[in-house]
């Protein structure tokens, strides 16, 4: 019997290469002098440099995970740290140099800009080539610009929140972020101001053998409102990749932030981020996540709910083909009274795929009426892929209500059946079904950003059932 | 001993997570045993204690760990070997009962259960007074095709003795091995249990009842390994936790390839009886089959207002509504039991825990 065949993602669009020109590419490795010669490149002022250089030191004392997927390949020694590209930031896309330009063209960056957007930042391999903000935000005193820029005009903001958030020393990949961090995005939203619109960054690396270190730095004040979205992907080398970004969201008192990110990474990236947001008094954030691309992804944005009342909700999609190690997540701190959160995860593993799904909810002790719900989904397309669920729950207090549910299993033979006795042929029947999985995490997309994903989840099918 | 790590789980999670194993301060290891004579065996033929030998000794795929195992293989003083070769009307009852002479057990029990067989046996761990008594045994089930096994185990020892477990069972086709597990005792008790399941349409089950109070703690990691085509794993582990008392509950299924139309599931529940104990998770499901259905689901949470008021309405105590409650969620693994000593015996266990409380 013929199995059906699921399609993997066509790549095509995100599969460009341009040729590796670059102003500048440091030397590949990471040592003191390298740190270093990066900092002078991009002229730090000494705190800054500081932070590096003991950055460096933690990376060093730090050992690789001793749990999830096998990170034996990376080699420091064969990735350069920092490529910088030609031209420098500018706010009008015709000042952008033509192949950078052609790029972001075809990855819909501008048109999106121009109809849906109030600000984008792109960013081309090392360093920021583009930034605008609509005018009335900045009128409101919203500040939406690269880091290196915020480093310089807004030191004191910077240096209060620059790696406070996740600690240097939380682990070996941020450390090293922090050692060789470069481009990313600052956000800072006044109190009170609510943005309708999404601000969006997106991540472009194209250097061969290279990372992408970008920091992305947001503050949502008191009562104030915004939806960030964050792109990233790459075209696919032989050799291996590394990015380890970081973000850190400070979500103060009742105020309500949404980061929303599809990752589609090329399948020889290592992709190895960190992210985590500090939630106030009567606040919330949201996050959505596709994570599509990468080889080996560890990736777990956490909450940690601070204030009484605050709130989280995760939903997150995986989707592992072959030679894919999608080692994905979500971590929740109830620190406060009457917190909660809920997390929506799905996963699908195809053609040899690996998906897995870890999770940390830990409700503490002063986390009295707080309550978490955890759900997680996972569909096997065929018996040569794996799909792991490895949650834990940590209940620190007896006034909570903690409830979590999983189930793996394939696409129900009955629900093809039923479609197919309604009319639909077998491949619509679990085309369908394949979209109505996914369906909870893409209605919480943009809707361009969940018309892609449906286009990523493009299903061919063929034969009988498998 | 300044430390013992213990109890790993079988697919490690991140460090700071605090739950791949357990470490255990403080802790009194015995390095004599001597001869464990206070065992009451109601069928005296299984006794075979010339079977057991250090060289025929199997390594355990899981276990609590290096040290235990290896105080188990070389300190064994009690060594039980219970072949099944019909259908038993009768329970097995091994009862193993602490006192000042017989201090420390390390038995090894091994149950082979021939094709086409029925038992039921039943270990009771049980010591009266408040010595720190030790426990460290390795029960293995050998279950043959069509037969069907169940595994009483009531830890009724007292609150300042140690208490570990390694179980380890293999199930050939169409055979089913069950355990109810009646956890209640000890200041510390862990517990490693792991089926392999191999056979065709074989189920392992268990089905486990904690009560923790002072400041007990649980440190229970379940595995079933499902191989077989149409195999099934269920884990319903069902507590509640006084005072400072900490839980983990670490449940493992593993559909391993070929496990076609396997079925696995966990669920596990724990009631916080108070504001300071401690209940933490890890229900994890790995797969590697694509024809199967698991899933697996756990909550933490107090006891009802609306329910206590309820049974205080009708004119009981605070403690007593909460003893009815409690009572209720272990109902279902307690119905399970045929004997009505065992679940006396039981009843009673319960009622002191909450009396002394």
């Amino acid at each position: 019997m013929k199995k059906t065949n699921v399609e993997e993602i066509n790549r095509n669009i995100y599969d460009i290469k341009n040729i590796d020109d670059y102003d500048y590419k440091i030397q590949k490795g990471l040592t003191k002098e390298i740190v270093e010669e990066m900092s002078n490149q991009k002229k730090d002022p000494d705190w800054m440099r500081e932070i590096r250089l003991k950055a460096l030191e933690i990376y060093n004392q730090l050992e690789l995970p001793t749990w999830g997927p096998n990170l034996s390949e990376l080699n420091m020694n064969e990735i350069a740290t920092y490529v910088r590209p030609k031209g420098k930031m500018v706010s009008s896309w015709d000042d952008v140099p033509e192949d950078i330009k052609n790029t972001f063209d075809k990855l819909g960056i501008p048109e999106a800009e121009k109809t849906s957007l109030a600000g984008v930042g792109a960013q081309y391999d090392s360093e920021v080539v583009y930034h605008s903000i609509k005018e009335d935000l900045i009128k409101q005193g919203v500040i939406y610009t690269d880091m290196e820029t915020a480093v310089k005009e807004y030191p004191e903001i910077v240096k209060e929140h620059f790696m406070k958030c996740v600690p240097i020393s939380d682990h070996k990949f941020v450390a090293l972020h922090a050692a060789v961090w470069s481009g990313g995005s600052f956000v800072y939203v006044p109190k009170g101001v609510k943005l309708d619109i999404p601000l969006q960054s997106y991540f472009r690396l194209n250097s061969p053998e290279s990372g992408q270190f970008e920091h992305t730095l947001i503050i949502v004040d008191e009562g104030a409102s915004l939806h960030f979205i964050e792109g990233c992907s790459a075209p696919k080398y032989n050799k291996v990749n590394l990015h380890a970004g970081c973000v850190e969201l400070y979500v103060k008192d009742n105020s309500y932030l949404r980061y929303s990110t599809i990752e589609n990474w090329s399948k020889n990236m290592l992709n190895l981020n960190t992210k985590k947001a500090i939630v106030g008094k009567n606040a919330e954030i949201d996050w959505v996540s596709g994570s599509f691309g990468s080889k080996i992804s560890m990736l777990y944005p956490m909450s940690i709910l601070n204030g009484e009342n605050a709130k989280t909700e995760f939903t997150g999609i995986s989707f592992a083909g072959n030679g894919q190690n999608l080692d994905n997540g979500f971590k929740v701190i109830h620190n406060a009274p009457n917190t909660s959160s809920v997390v929506n995860s799905k996963s699908i593993s195809k053609n040899g795929g690996k998906c897995t799904f870890r999770s940390l909810v830990r409700v503490n002790e002063n986390a009295k009426k707080s309550k978490c719900s955890i759900s997680c989904e996972s569909l096997m397309l065929d018996d040569i892929s794996v799909s792991d669920t490895i949650p834990v729950n940590d209940v620190r207090t007896d006034e909570v209500e903690f409830s979590h549910e999983a189930k793996i299993g394939k696409i129900s033979d009955k629900a093809i059946f039923y479609l197919m006795s309604r009319g639909l042929s077998e491949e619509d029947a679990k085309a369908m079904i394949v979209r109505g999985f996914a369906y909870p995490i893409s209605k919480e997309l943009p809707v361009e950003y969940a018309v892609e994903m449906n286009n990523l989840i493009n299903l061919e099918l063929e034969g009988a059932i498998g | 001993m300044d430390k013992l790590s213990i109890n790993e789980i079988p697919i490690r999670t991140a460090n700071n997570f605090g739950i791949n194993s357990i470490e255990i301060e403080n802790i009194n290891i015995p390095e004599n045993f001597g001869y464990f004579s206070n065992i009451d065996i109601n069928i005296e033929s299984i006794k075979d204690k010339v079977n057991f030998s250090n060289q025929n000794y199997r390594k355990l795929t899981y276990g609590l760990g290096e040290v235990l195992e290896t105080q188990n293989k070389e300190k064994c003083n009690c060594p039980l070997k219970v072949d099944v070769s019909s259908i038993l009307n009768k329970e097995i009852k091994i009862d193993f009962l602490f006192n000042q002479s017989n201090r420390n057990l390390a038995e090894n029990i091994e149950i082979i259960a021939n094709e086409k067989t029925k038992s039921t046996i039943v270990l009771t761990y049980q010591s009266d007074d408040e010595i720190n008594y030790y426990h460290n045994g390795v029960i293995r089930v050998l279950a043959k095709e069509k037969t069907e096994v169940n595994v009483i185990i009531l830890n009724f020892m007292g609150s300042r003795a140690n208490n570990f477990l390694s179980i380890e069972n293999e199930l050939q086709d169409n055979s089913k091995v069950t355990y109810t597990i009646i956890d209640f005792g000890g200041k510390v008790s862990c517990t490693n249990f792991f089926s392999n399941v191999l056979g065709e349409e074989s189920i392992t089950e268990i089905n486990t009842i904690y009560l923790g109070k002072d400041k007990k703690l649980f440190d229970l990691n379940y595995i079933a390994e499902l191989s077989g085509k149409k195999s099934a794993s269920k884990m319903e582990v069902q507590g509640a936790l006084m005072d400072s008392s900490v839980k983990h509950f670490k449940g493992t299924i593993n559909f391993k390839k070929g496990c076609k139309k396997a079925f696995g599931t966990e669920n596990e529940s724990c009631m916080l009886l108070s504001e300071k104990a401690k209940s933490i998770s890890l229900p994890i499901l790995l797969c590697s089959e694509e024809e199967v259905e698991g899933n697996h689901s756990t909550s933490s949470g107090k006891v009802g207002d609306k329910e206590l008021f309820y049974i205080r309405s009708r004119g009981f105590d605070l403690m007593e509504a909460k003893k009815l409650l409690v009572r209720a969620k272990f109902n279902s693994i307690i119905e399970n039991i045929k004997n009505d000593v065992l679940k006396e015996m039981i009843e009673n266990e319960i009622n002191k825990t909450f009396a002394i409380n």
